[in-house]
This record gives C-alpha cells, structure tokens and sequence, in this order.
C-alpha cells in the first residue's frame, strides 16, 4: 500500500514538466486514493489499548469489552489488541517501553501542568478567612498569572454543624467571598466559576453535627 | 395590533430563553496546549482549537497531520491527542456534591493518552471510553489507546 503510493508520488514529480503525464498520475492518484478509502473502509479498525502508570508511578485497572466479552488489564505496561466487535480483545501482553514511547511518542510528550487546588479554612460559621489562608491569597493570584489561567473553580464547602440549608447557604457565601476577593485583585470574574457544596462533600468525614474546622473551607482549582 | 403583540413577547421570550439556554451551558473542560491547527466541531460548526478555548459536552475535537492538542477537564482529567486523531466528549458530568458523576469519551481515530483526576478516585464506574470495537471501563489511572 504504502510503496504503491511512493511510485505515484515519484510518477508525479517525474512528470511534472508533462502535462499529459503529470494529468495522468493525477488521475492515478484519484484512482489510488480510492482503493485507499474502500481498502480501510472495509477493514476493520485495529485497536491498541495500553496500560501505563500515571506520572506518580501509580497503575490502575481497566476492562476491555466488546460483543464477544471483556479483558482485564491490571498490571503495567500491558496491552490488549482488538480485532473487531465479534473478536475477545487479545490476553493482555507486556510491551517494551521502547515500543509504547515509539506508538505513542506524540502523546506523551504532550507536558500539560494538571490542575492546582488550594484550600483555604474559615472561621467557624463565618465568612473569614484564618489567618494562615489569608496569606494563601498571593499564592492563588500568582498561580493564576503564571499559568494564564481563564479557568478557575472556586467550590463553597461546610462541616455538619447546623442544618443542611444553612450550610449551604454558609458555604455558598464562602466561595462568593473568595472569588470577590480574587477578583477585587484584578482577575476576570468570567473566568472564574463559583459552586458550593455545602456539607456534602467534607475533607474529613464525620457524623451530622460536628464542628470540624477542616471542613470549613473554600477550594480553589486553577487550571 | 393584538396579533403583532403576541409576536413581539414571543420573540422576547424566545430569545431570553436562548440567551439564558447559552449561559447555562457549562463547559467541561479547556484546551490548555496545542500544536498546530487543531479544530473543534460544535453544533455544525468548525472553530480553531487555541490555548484556553473551552470544551463543551458532544464537542468533536479532531487533529490533521503534524498536529496534537492538550486538554484539561472540571475534574483535573487530561487528554493528550496526537496526530489525525478525532474525539468526542460524549458525556461528561462532575457534581460531587449530588454523587452525579460519569465521563463519557468516544475515541474515533487516532493516538489518545487519558489520565483520570478526581472521577478516577470518586466514581470510576462513571468513567467509559468507547473505541470502535470495545469499551474501556476505567478504574483509575493512564491509560494509552491507539485506533488505527
């Protein structure tokens, strides 16, 4: 396939000072072109799927499945191939990591900073910052500036001290707080989106009722 | 007189209800490093992939030759596509809070690299990501997946 399509390529550039022949190849090229299209249009997609460790050296696990079962991958550096839908993706082998750097060298070298998250802790049933997270604030802004940040979470969190609608209320004023803060020191409000999530989503779980200072607070995620 | 007055609120309702509709629309993700001219399809329509544009659910984010593209979604997850990919952002939804999670990932062609952030350790039974002839259920981590 791939030789056919170097000798047109080299018919072209040989006949580039005949226009008959150079028009010639060209239909050459359309007619190559086509098979091309019916050829992969008729096979089946072939499809590799690899299990790497993330950048913390830590694996995980996944399950391959199609219409004639499912493959599991849990160890490093294994892949598993599938033919087609009707096809058991193949046992899962290890491949060399010469190979995977090869295959996916592209994606790999894609270095993207994964996102940063600061906590920052209230007073108890307020909207003020403890004096350790005011000075956090900087942090925050030059993290933002850095990365040229237009995404930014700002997520309103409470302990369970209280009723549920009040705390989300509290926490809903807390992330309101924060991002007027942030703004205030000149980040674009569009850039940034303020949730909140009341008790439901403590840092430290704990029975209903509890005044956990560690679940006083307001994440923010600078993408 | 009356007629045209109908029409006009019905305008006026049906505009808000469209510029109300756009604001709603929450992005999922934002593309945070691209080499060359990537695009992204939305609604029929085709927009340059840049640095900081937004992604939004049922998006189609495709690379041509010489091209790849980084993205970064609402829950730290990263996709890395290389060269003549095509992906589509079938289905993604973050909400912690109300345990509503699940991230849906069509990979039609190409090289994709996907490594899960909070859903990852959250939900990942959530997590699905669909190649032409398998299904890749997710619980944790990276994994690296080509379709040729």
């Amino acid at each position: 396939m791939l030789k056919a399509r170097s000798n047109s390529n080299t018919f072209a550039t040989a006949g580039a000072d005949f226009k008959e022949i150079w028009f010639m190849s060209k239909r050459s090229q359309i007619l190559l072109l086509l098979v091309l299209v019916l050829f992969v249009g008729n096979c089946a997609k072939r499809t590799m799927v690899v299990l790497v460790p993330d950048p913390d050296g830590k694996v995980g696990c996944i399950t391959v499945s199609n219409l004639a079962g499912s493959v599991t991958v849990d160890t490093a550096n294994q892949a598993t191939i599938i033919k087609d839908q009707k096809t058991l993706p193949s046992a899962p082998k290890e491949l060399e990591k010469q190979t995977i750097s090869s295959v996916f060298s592209e994606v790999i070298t894609i270095q993207l900073l994964p996102p940063v998250h600061f906590i920052l802790y209230f007073q108890r049933n307020a909207t003020t910052l403890t004096p350790a997270s005011v000075k956090l604030i900087a942090e925050i802004l030059s993290e933002i500036r850095e990365r040229n940040s237009t995404d930014i979470s700002v997520i309103g969190h409470s302990d369970t001290l209280g009723d549920k609608d009040y705390n989300f209320k509290l926490s809903k004023s807390r992330a309101i707080a924060i991002s007027n803060l942030i703004v205030k020191q000149g980040v674009d409000q569009h850039f940034i989106r303020t949730t909140s999530h009341g008790e439901e989503n403590p840092l430290i779980k704990t029975k209903d009722n509890v005044s956990e200072p560690r679940n006083r607070r307001v994440e923010v995620v600078v993408r | 007189m009356k007629f045209i007055n109908i029409v006009i609120i019905i305008t006026i309702i049906s505009l808000c209800c469209e510029s109300f509709g756009f604001e709603n629309s929450e992005h999922v993700g934002i593309v945070k490093s691209v080499t060359g001219d990537a695009v992204i399809l939305r609604n029929g329509h085709t927009f340059a992939a840049e640095v900081n544009t937004k992604i939004f659910n049922n998006d189609l984010v495709k690379t041509g030759s010489d091209e790849k593209i980084g993205l970064v979604f609402e829950d730290d997850t990263i996709i890395s596509m290389g060269s003549n990919s095509q992906i589509i952002i079938e289905d993604f939804l973050y909400q912690p809070a109300e345990k509503k999670m699940s991230f849906v990932t069509r990979i039609i062609q190409g090289t994709v690299s996907f490594l899960s952030g909070q859903m990852g350790k959250l939900f990942p039974e959530g997590i699905r990501l669909e190649t032409p002839d398998a299904v890749i259920g997710f619980r944790g981590t990276r994994v690296l997946v080509k379709v040729e």
